[in-house]
């Protein structure tokens, strides 16, 4: 064994996504353990430094923003693969594409009949007042009743080993790009482990995600318009828009390249005059999709696009007003949903979710602030969270006032302990923490991407995988307990 | 494939930017060169070089003396300058970012090099010391792209907005150094027409046609035939001629061309109509500010026709 991962323990704290108990390679990942403890050390950082060379070359980067200024930063990956065995992985499939129907039949009856409103399964209030509810939206019913068509739900492995939900991103959720070319580096530098593995493929996401916008086309085309819409390359994800639109053939717009005609029919702007658009993948949140409807001040836009989406001439990709499902109030009863409108038990667990608006759970929170995770219902990228027993008593007291202050925006949890794998730091190998994004595509069908994008967070003992706060990512692998 | 007018208008623009860059360091480099040659007390000031690129007023904000390191240091380093090279080549990669769907891989990795190389060493290549190597690295790279480009580039609309951006700078850059030439001999009370030969020579060597022209009209270097070579000869890649067909040959095959043609044709005629070894230094003077004004029109109209479109 080389004598990087000679200090290397599963002290049983934590689920070890590779390293059994015992100390020896769990089943699924015998073979890479094996293969990547025999490697010299500088065999190690050689593979390492080949990664971040092929990340150069490809392009992969992310911007992040700070201090007033855009940086483009090369993505950050550590080459130690996560395994999940498959078997493990088509349970957790199942339930993520069980979740993917259920919140697109919630969308769908909140826009028009409520139902489970009325019938009293989650409170009126919660949904109608949150800032995710967009009255424009009222009374759509977009095709196959899907709003939702990609969505990215986040989920952590606890002590057990069992997946809980983290949360459903459900507005416009990124990183699926870098799932891809992480598969790429990993083919790159450790190709004598796809010969004895047999992997789960991955890259055939661009033309899944083709076929699902494709359905959605108001005309019926064989190769349907569809325009990725970005807000532009000072976004933190453009890289990805950029990939994406390659990966399928489709156009990359910005705002001002659209334009709604008078027969409501949106067009986009070419050398050869306007040509149609069928469907707009749009990668901007609803807040700046129509200045007509959200927003006034919005540039990122196109004037009229509701119009257009509401008289079924153009299909939007995650539908207008879908946020309203990714709230972390409506989180906690997800299961609820569930059982009311697929008659079925979720297969997937949620994280046992404190309401601060409940006056029993609120007392429950404030009074174990040190135990809990709190989060603002919503906000995403990891901002604006306290994590209980990481805080300081200020920071904590800080957090109580504003859960008194405006308890309908704060939720707690449990600290769930999030699962390790070994990575690779500096010239040793330790444990990190880490999460998964798996992605689901829904349209007529449902299809569960095998695996994810694994984030890790590189700093020790951290719990913040992302990418903007010192988040790194690992290839995700779903392997065939074959042999 | 269809090529979205914001595409289109970015890689026109690219295609001028590193035209730009491109000749403003040819002039330069021709420039020095004749200055080193003419003897102290006779040469021509380098505010010749602000006034070819029209940038008296942006020159003017940042410095006072039109001494030598002053508008080297606006032509190579000044940010500000739109005529800089500086300026030029961060242009083009900014369009060049927004764009790499639509080019080679390759552009954008030497692009950004260029960028890159730019940024390191302009600054300390102000002075003749440096400057040599600095605006050769300059043409060698920006021909390395535009060759990678004319050799890789699929001929669709991509293409043609580049070629047309190429083009219209290039005639735009050829008539300024023209006027140069003229400019600086319009002076006549300074006795240099021993010197006129050289400046000639050089203005030439800054197109890359010297070589040409010796084997096309002679090894004599005289005003009128440079003016008429340089206008006319359909054969030299940098005459005004070979630019204006150019232009023309890319916009034939674009839908609503009519407007546009109709300006590349009217400014072919008037480039036929003139007659260099008649014209008198002033009627060259003005014939070139009519013939810029006339390429101004022609890319205001490409750019409303095909890249801000009215959405009907």
């Amino acid at each position: 064994m080389n004598k990087s991962w000679k200090s290397y323990k599963n002290t049983g704290d934590f689920f070890d996504e590779l390293i059994a108990p015992g100390g020896g390679p769990r089943v699924v990942a015998r073979r890479l353990v094996n293969l990547l403890q025999e490697l010299p050390g500088e065999e190690m950082a050689a593979r390492r430094a080949a990664a971040e060379l092929a990340i150069r070359d490809m392009g992969i980067s992310f911007t992040i923003y700070t201090e007033g200024k855009n940086i483009d930063r090369a993505w950050p990956f550590d080459i130690i693969p996560r395994v999940i065995a498959a078997k493990d992985w088509a349970a957790v499939s199942r339930g993520l594409a069980q979740r993917s129907r259920a919140l697109n039949r919630f969308i769908d009856d909140i826009y028009n009949k409520q139902k489970i409103l009325a019938d009293g399964i989650l409170p009126a209030d919660i949904v109608l007042d949150s800032g995710n509810y967009k009255p424009q939206c009222a009374g759509m019913s977009p095709r196959y009743g899907a709003w939702a068509h990609i969505c990215g739900t986040d989920l952590v492995r606890d002590k057990d080993g069992k997946f809980y939900v983290l949360e459903d991103n459900l507005r416009v959720p990124s990183g699926v790009s870098y799932m891809l070319e992480n598969r790429e580096i990993t083919k790159r530098v450790l190709p004598e482990l796809f010969e004895n593995y047999s992997i789960q493929p991955v890259d055939d996401y661009p033309s899944r995600l083709y076929k699902t916008l494709a359905s959605l086309s108001p005309r019926d085309r064989r190769r349907p318009c569809i325009a990725v819409l970005t807000p532009g390359i000072f976004n933190s994800a453009y890289f990805e828009h950029s990939f994406l639109a390659r990966g399928m053939g489709a156009e990359l717009v910005e705002g001002p390249d659209l334009f709604v005609d008078d027969d409501e029919c949106v067009y986009m702007l070419t050398v050869d005059g306007p040509e149609r658009v069928d469907v707009i993948y749009r990668r901007i949140d609803d807040d700046f999709l129509d200045p007509e409807a959200f927003r006034k001040d919005s540039v990122l836009g196109i004037p009229g696009v509701m119009r257009a989406w509401k008289a079924g001439n153009v299909a939007i990709a995650n539908a207008p007003g879908s946020g309203v499902a990714d709230d972390k109030v409506v989180y906690a009863f997800v299961p609820d949903m569930i059982r009311y409108y697929l008659k079925e038990e979720p297969a997937l667990a949620s994280v046992k979710t404190y309401l601060c608006m409940k006056e029993k759970d609120r007392e429950y929170v404030l009074a174990n602030l040190d135990k809990l995770v709190v989060k603002p219902a919503n906000e995403s990228g990891g901002y604006g969270i306290m994590v209980g027993p990481h805080a300081t008593r200020a920071k904590r007291a800080e957090f109580g006032r504003l859960i008194e202050k405006n308890p309908r925006n704060y939720i707690a949890q449990p600290t769930l302990s999030l699962s390790t794998a070994p990575t690779y730091i500096d010239d040793t190998v330790e444990p990190r923490h880490l999460d998964l994004r798996p992605f689901i595509l829904h349209s007529k069908e449902t299809w569960v991407t095998p695996g994810g994008l694994t984030r890790v967070a590189l700093v020790k003992g951290s719990l913040v995988v992302n990418s903007s706060q010192g988040g790194g990512s690992k290839d995700t692998w779903i392997v065939e307990a074959s042999k | 494939m269809s090529m979205l007018s914001r595409v289109a208008d970015r890689l026109y623009w690219m295609a001028r930017y590193l035209e730009r860059a491109e000749d403003t360091a040819r002039l330069t480099q021709a420039y020095t060169h004749l200055v080193m040659d003419i003897p102290g007390g006779s040469e021509p000031g380098w505010e010749i070089l602000v006034s070819i690129l029209d940038a008296e007023a942006a020159y003017a904000e940042h410095f006072r003396v039109h001494n030598e390191l002053n508008v080297l240091k606006f032509l190579i380093a000044d940010t500000d300058n739109p005529g800089g090279i500086s300026t030029s080549v961060r242009n083009a990669r900014e369009n060049v970012r927004t764009t790499r769907d639509v080019l080679p891989g390759e552009v954008w990795e030497h692009v950004n090099e260029l960028y890159l190389y730019t940024r390191e060493n302009a600054e300390k290549s102000v002075g003749r010391r440096n400057r040599h190597e600095f605006l050769h690295q300059i043409v060698a790279r920006c021909q390395m792209i535009n060759g990678m480009m004319m050799s890789t580039l699929c001929r669709d609309h991509a293409y043609r907005f580049i070629k047309v951006g190429h083009m219209l700078e290039r005639a735009d850059m050829t008539t300024r150094v023209i006027d140069v030439g003229a400019g600086a001999l319009l002076g006549v009370d300074r006795h240099h027409t021993a010197v006129d030969p050289l400046i000639w020579a050089s203005l030439l060597q800054s197109l890359s046609a010297m070589g040409t022209y010796r084997r096309t009209i002679g090894p004599l270097v005289e005003a009128e035939s440079v003016v008429e070579f340089v206008f006319q000869e359909p054969s030299l890649p940098r005459s005004v001629r070979f630019c204006l067909n150019g232009i023309r040959q890319e916009l034939v095959p674009l839908h609503n061309h009519r407007e546009a043609l109709k300006v590349v044709d009217r400014t072919r005629r008037k480039l036929s109509r003139f007659k260099a070894d008649t014209a008198s230094r002033e009627q060259l003077h003005r014939f070139i500010d009519g013939f810029q004004v006339e390429l101004n029109t022609l890319s205001e109209i490409i750019s409303q026709t095909w890249f801000s479109p009215p959405q009907e």
